[in-house]
């Protein structure tokens, strides 16, 4: 991952398709990496995100104005950590529009940040097309295109992804539990679950984060702690 | 190159005045030529509260006021000066420059004059182009329609609304786009110029404190203001001539 401040933007044009997850992932990730992420979460009122994270987290509601502020402006406000960035599938056209807009990837260039774009392109060619023009977008200075299995994605088999493997449903469902820290897991706290359930997790969190460790390779491998 | 005399006004309160005229100012000096302004909200002076280094609070009514702003012209080597016409003194205001023959020098060539009128969305605005409309040989006439108060102007009747504007030639219109109202709220309060706000520069020259987002929104409604003065004539001889000089 990134050495240098980032914004990691986590996105997609389809909604539950696995995008709270993988920030949610991101941030353990770089917390297991030393780092220091804040979190902004622009799925307003529920706040998906800052269920996991609430000291680390500002809800801001993209539709407003003042949400907006609260994304761009505590971000801009404070360089020098890494944030990420949740929109939810309805904010992800206008967050776009507005950056263009507010000129903020450039601002992010002046004020230090490298700009990652994390796109779950969905099972459809709609979101396949989207994600293209996406990839176009200027100012992005890494765009990551993921593919999620268990929904599946029309990203070409031969381009490369990031990959969110398979969870099986109860696993799923126990992870989603706001108490459950994936990196305490990570860091050997199983949390009570169950040991059928621990290799399959540590496997999925393997993949995961040695994926979101390739996409800088010179980084220390984090993965290493499941093995 | 002539100098050019812009008259901001309207025969309503609250139609945007001001914020034309602002917009007028920060355009020029976004385009690096030299403004000087005039404010005849006696003893108040709104715009003067932005622009209070080149802006002079004046009583339009007042012989030597109107000395300090016709006879300069010439002299003062600012290729533009711009009124801004207190609420209501439209038709007071351009009545007088007849009587004293401003317009009729203006006619002469003597100096550009152009009037950007300020109207709203409501029948009165254009009753007040009817009223006008005497006075205009001459002069180059832009129709500013304000949006900045979220007014909505297709509400006017098309045949009324060019009923009106078939008794003068040559009107050029422009909308004035809506700026986001806590941006618009924002600039006001800090006191300062649309460009200061957009780089982030306080009143008293320090660094500003100022939200990127409402920066931003007021540097596209700027690049917006831009687009349409783009497509007024004068004032794009204006930068022709404060090219060549």
């Amino acid at each position: 991952m990134a050495t240098s401040p980032t914004v990691h933007i986590i996105c997609s044009d389809q909604h539950r398709n696995g995008k709270t997850l993988l920030a949610r992932l991101l941030v353990d990730f770089l917390m297991l990496d030393g780092r220091d992420p804040f979190c902004v979460d622009t799925d307003a009122p529920d706040g998906p995100l800052r269920t996991f994270f609430p000291g680390r987290t500002a809800l801001a509601d993209f539709a407003a104005i003042t949400g907006q502020m609260k994304l761009f402006d505590t971000i801009l406000a404070a360089p020098g950590r890494d944030y990420v960035v949740d929109l939810p599938a309805r904010h992800t056209e206008s967050f776009f529009h507005t950056a263009r807009d507010l000129d903020f990837f450039a601002e992010c260039k002046r004020t230090g940040f490298r700009v990652f774009v994390f796109y779950i392109v969905d099972n459809s060619f709609a979101s396949l097309k989207a994600a293209y023009a996406l990839q176009r977008e200027k100012g992005i200075d890494l765009f990551i295109p993921v593919r999620n299995m268990l929904v599946r994605s029309h990203w070409p088999e031969n381009e490369g992804a990031l990959t969110i493997p398979f969870l099986a449903a109860p696993i799923a469902s126990a992870i989603s539990n706001r108490r459950f820290s994936l990196r305490e897991f990570v860091n050997g706290d199983p949390q009570g679950l169950s040991p059928d359930m621990t290799p399959q997790l540590q496997s999925f969190l393997y993949e995961m984060l040695n994926g979101l460790n390739g996409l800088e390779p010179m980084r220390a491998p984090s993965p290493h702690r499941l093995q | 190159m002539k100098p050019t005399l812009i008259l901001v006004g309207a025969d309503k309160g609250g139609v945007g005045k001001t914020t034309v005229s602002r917009a007028l100012l920060d355009y020029f000096a976004r385009k690096n030529i030299l403004t000087r302004a005039f404010d005849t909200e006696n003893p108040r002076g709104s715009l003067h509260r932005f622009y209070p280094a080149n802006t002079e609070i004046i009583d339009l009514g007042n012989v030597a006021h109107q000395m300090r702003v016709l006879d300069t012209m010439e002299t003062s080597n600012v290729p533009v000066t711009i009124v801004d016409l207190k609420a209501g003194n439209l038709s007071y205001s351009l009545d007088l420059f007849e009587r004293i023959g401003v317009l009729e020098a203006a006619r002469n060539g003597m100096f550009t004059m152009g009037l950007f009128h300020v109207v709203g969305p409501s029948i009165a605005s254009l009753d007040e182009i009817g009223e006008i409309a005497k006075y205009l040989s001459g002069i180059q006439y832009v129709v500013a329609r304000n949006s900045i108060n979220e007014t909505n102007f297709f509400e006017w009747d098309e045949a009324t609304y060019r009923k009106y504007f078939s008794q003068i030639a040559k009107t050029q219109e422009i909308s004035v786009p809506k700026l986001n109202e806590m941006a618009y709220e924002q600039v006001d309060v800090a006191g300062v110029t649309f460009k200061d706000f957009i780089d982030n520069r306080a009143a008293d020259g320090s660094q500003g404190k100022f939200s990127f987002v409402l920066r931003g929104y007021v540097r596209k409604w700027c690049s917006e203001i831009d687009a349409e003065f783009a497509h007024v004539k004068m004032l794009q001889d204006v930068l022709t001539g404060g090219r060549q000089q």
